[in-house]
């Protein structure tokens, strides 16, 4: 496919790309791509918003040991032992931004805190979207983000530059939906693998060329008839970018998923930020009350969220839910329980597979996935 | 039609032919270090004791955890389903079925064809798995075979809180030197280990009629402590190893059959 592949080379260069923008006095600011952070507000200031979403590397794990206890979530202790294995991309920010959704990713910001010299700011994302309260919180949180980064760059966010990101922004999201929803075909167009790969690179890109790129990917997939399979919604705290072995091997068992759903490493796409007067206000709106509609695994409630998930199993016929867990994000296991019960009752079939991203779980993952496809298969 | 079905599991390597409606030959062997090994050796045996070679089988399908390095399976199929369908062909009531084997443990929901429901897999720890009967064998310097007899024995099992395999040896030895009896001892351990099995199964979801299979199938105290903690029956098969490896050789048989119908054959 000509748009993956011209895609692909140019994610080889974009860290080189990135460094000598720096270089050039360009600011960094990486976030944890989580979905809370308005990367339209990094854009405005004329920085570069990178997502630091990079996991699937048991090397980064144990790395990770040197300042973290063994039992903590994979995915969020990978990520200062990337820093520490001095991957690149966790080089580069002059800032960086975490919104602190849980304890695990709290712990995050903790790390750059403790561990580097890269300034940090926390992004409080409390838990009672509803309330009016946590939502002046979540407001009043970005107004100081909006102040942190004119002082980062020296460049004041105005209104103008604000609007015309959030402009770029909506129109990126809507073609990831765009492609999204066409995998609601019998024969989808695009892999799993793939559509997550467009997510991942997303996090880091050049806007304008990403967005280049996703019309013209639209236009490619829109004559293209994929595979038949087993399709599977895959749902979970974190798909990092590297971690892509649970769609290899679903893809080896004939299988693939053609719906996902996690609170890091997607890039919520399911609404549009509806301008305001009030940009910041219009930001809060989307990124805290509306985004996919509700916010995140899980809020404002484990029930709401289950009925959204479920309705989009049925609206992208799939055949199974796989759960995908970070060992030791406990909370995630306890939703995982409920929501697999829920999953069951309206006929999907569910498992719930754990990952620390160690080689050696892969035997046991492919027979957990196999044994899951020949039994719907069957069905 | 002859069809073989191989198990190769971590401890043990299981293979069996089915012809005519009928189990004709079962083998078991321990697993050796090398699988291609293993798994030729026990094809050898099952077909010696009916006087059938490997050129004789219509068709093959291999499971278990060296299912992929079988050189002569013609399709590989999962432990999971297999097992599934072995039960179901001895016992068509089964519903639920808990497999104790000698690295992982599974608990399988099947419906009444015999097909996968759900399932639960412990295959990251000793705990609750054959490998920790061995240890705590070892412990007591007793067969494996002997230490299911003893437990059942006890009045007062032993509480044993470690969940780990190491450290439950500690606490075992710990136990001992505290003048605790042996079969008493036995006990905690047998109702640990089944604890643990019994919090996937309550997890998962389990019915009527319940099957034990596996290895550890053959050790009285599990199966006894299993129907106290369920307050329900346990059916265990006469050789309770070996539904694995017929699983495969009924799903041989109907892939066979598959391909003959498809001319494919």
């Amino acid at each position: 496919m000509g748009t993956i592949n011209t895609l692909s080379t140019y994610l080889e260069g974009r860290v080189s790309d990135l460094l000598r923008l720096k270089k050039e006095g360009k600011k960094v600011v990486g976030y944890v791509p989580g979905g809370f952070m308005p990367e339209e507000l990094v854009w405005a200031s004329g920085a570069i918003p990178v997502g630091l979403n990079k996991g699937g590397n048991y090397e980064a794990v144990l790395k990770s040991t040197e300042f973290l206890p063994r039992f903590f979530d994979t995915f969020s202790r990978s990520q200062i032992g990337y820093w520490a294995l001095e991957d690149p991309l966790y080089r580069l920010p002059d800032l960086v931004v975490v919104p602190s959704t849980d304890k695990s990713i709290e712990t995050i910001a903790s790390c750059w805190e403790l561990w580097t010299e890269t300034k940090v700011f926390k992004l409080g994302v409390p838990h009672n979207v509803e309330s009016d309260h946590a939502f002046k919180y979540y407001l009043e949180g970005l107004h100081l983000l909006k102040e942190e980064l004119e002082k980062l760059t020296g460049n004041s966010i105005t209104e103008a530059k604000l609007r015309k990101e959030i402009d770029l922004s909506n129109r990126m999201r809507l073609l990831l939906r765009k492609i999204s929803q066409m995998r609601k075909s019998e024969r989808p167009p695009i892999s799993g693998k793939d559509f997550i790969k467009l997510n991942h690179a997303s996090f880091y890109t050049d806007r304008d060329f990403m967005l280049k790129n996703l019309e013209s990917l639209s236009k490619e997939l829109s004559e293209k008839d994929g595979k038949k399979g087993p399709r599977i919604f895959l749902i979970g705290s974190s798909m990092a970018e590297g971690d892509y072995k649970v769609y290899d091997l679903l893809e080896s068992a004939g299988a693939d998923v053609v719906v996902e759903d996690f609170s890091e490493g997607i890039r919520p796409y399911w609404g549009e930020i509806e301008i305001s007067d009030d940009l910041i206000l219009a930001l809060a709106d989307y990124y805290f009350k509306k985004r996919t509609p509700l916010p995140a695994l899980f809020r404002p409630s484990t029930e709401e969220r289950s009925a959204f998930l479920l309705k989009l199993a049925k609206d992208f016929s799939v055949n199974g839910i796989i759960w995908y867990s970070m060992l030791y994000r406990e909370s995630y296991d306890i939703e995982g329980v409920y929501f697999g019960r829920q999953a069951e009752k309206k006929g999907f079939p569910f498992i719930k597979i754990v990952t620390d991203y160690n080689p050696a779980e892969n035997f046991s993952l492919q027979t957990r996935i196999s044994a899951f496809i020949e039994s719907i298969t069957v069905r | 039609m002859l069809v073989l079905g191989i198990d190769v599991g971590a401890a043990t390597a299981k293979a069996a032919i089915y012809g005519n409606g009928k189990i004709l030959s079962t083998a078991i062997i321990p697993t050796g270090f090398d699988i291609i090994k293993t798994a030729n050796e026990v094809t050898l045996l099952v077909g010696k004791r009916i006087g059938c070679s490997i050129d004789d089988i219509d068709f093959s399908v291999s499971t278990g955890y060296g299912r992929n390095i079988v050189p002569f399976a013609n399709k590989t199929i999962t432990e999971i389903t297999c097992h599934a369908k072995g039960v179901h062909f001895l016992f068509p009531e089964a519903r639920t079925i808990i497999d104790i084997g000698g690295q992982d443990s599974k608990v399988i929901r099947i419906d009444k064809s015999g097909n996968v429901i759900s399932f639960s897999m412990n295959d990251k720890c000793a705990a609750g798995t054959g490998r920790f009967f061995e240890v705590m064998a070892r412990v007591f310097d007793l067969e494996i075979s002997e230490i299911g007899p003893l437990a059942i024995q006890s009045k007062d099992p032993c509480q044993i809180s470690s969940t780990c395999t190491v450290f439950a040896e500690t606490e075992v030895i710990s136990l001992l030197a505290r003048g605790r009896s042996r079969e008493d001892l036995l006990g905690g351990i047998h109702k640990a280990m089944v604890l643990r099995i019994i919090s996937m199964a309550k997890m998962l979801g389990y019915e009527k009629q319940v099957v034990l299979t596996g290895g550890v199938a053959k050790n009285v105290g599990v199966k006894k402590f299993i129907e106290e903690e369920i307050k329900m029956k346990v059916m265990v098969p006469e050789e309770p190893q070996i539904t694995g490896a017929l699983g495969a050789a009924l799903l041989a048989e109907a892939e066979f059959s598959k391909q003959l119908t498809s001319g494919e054959k």
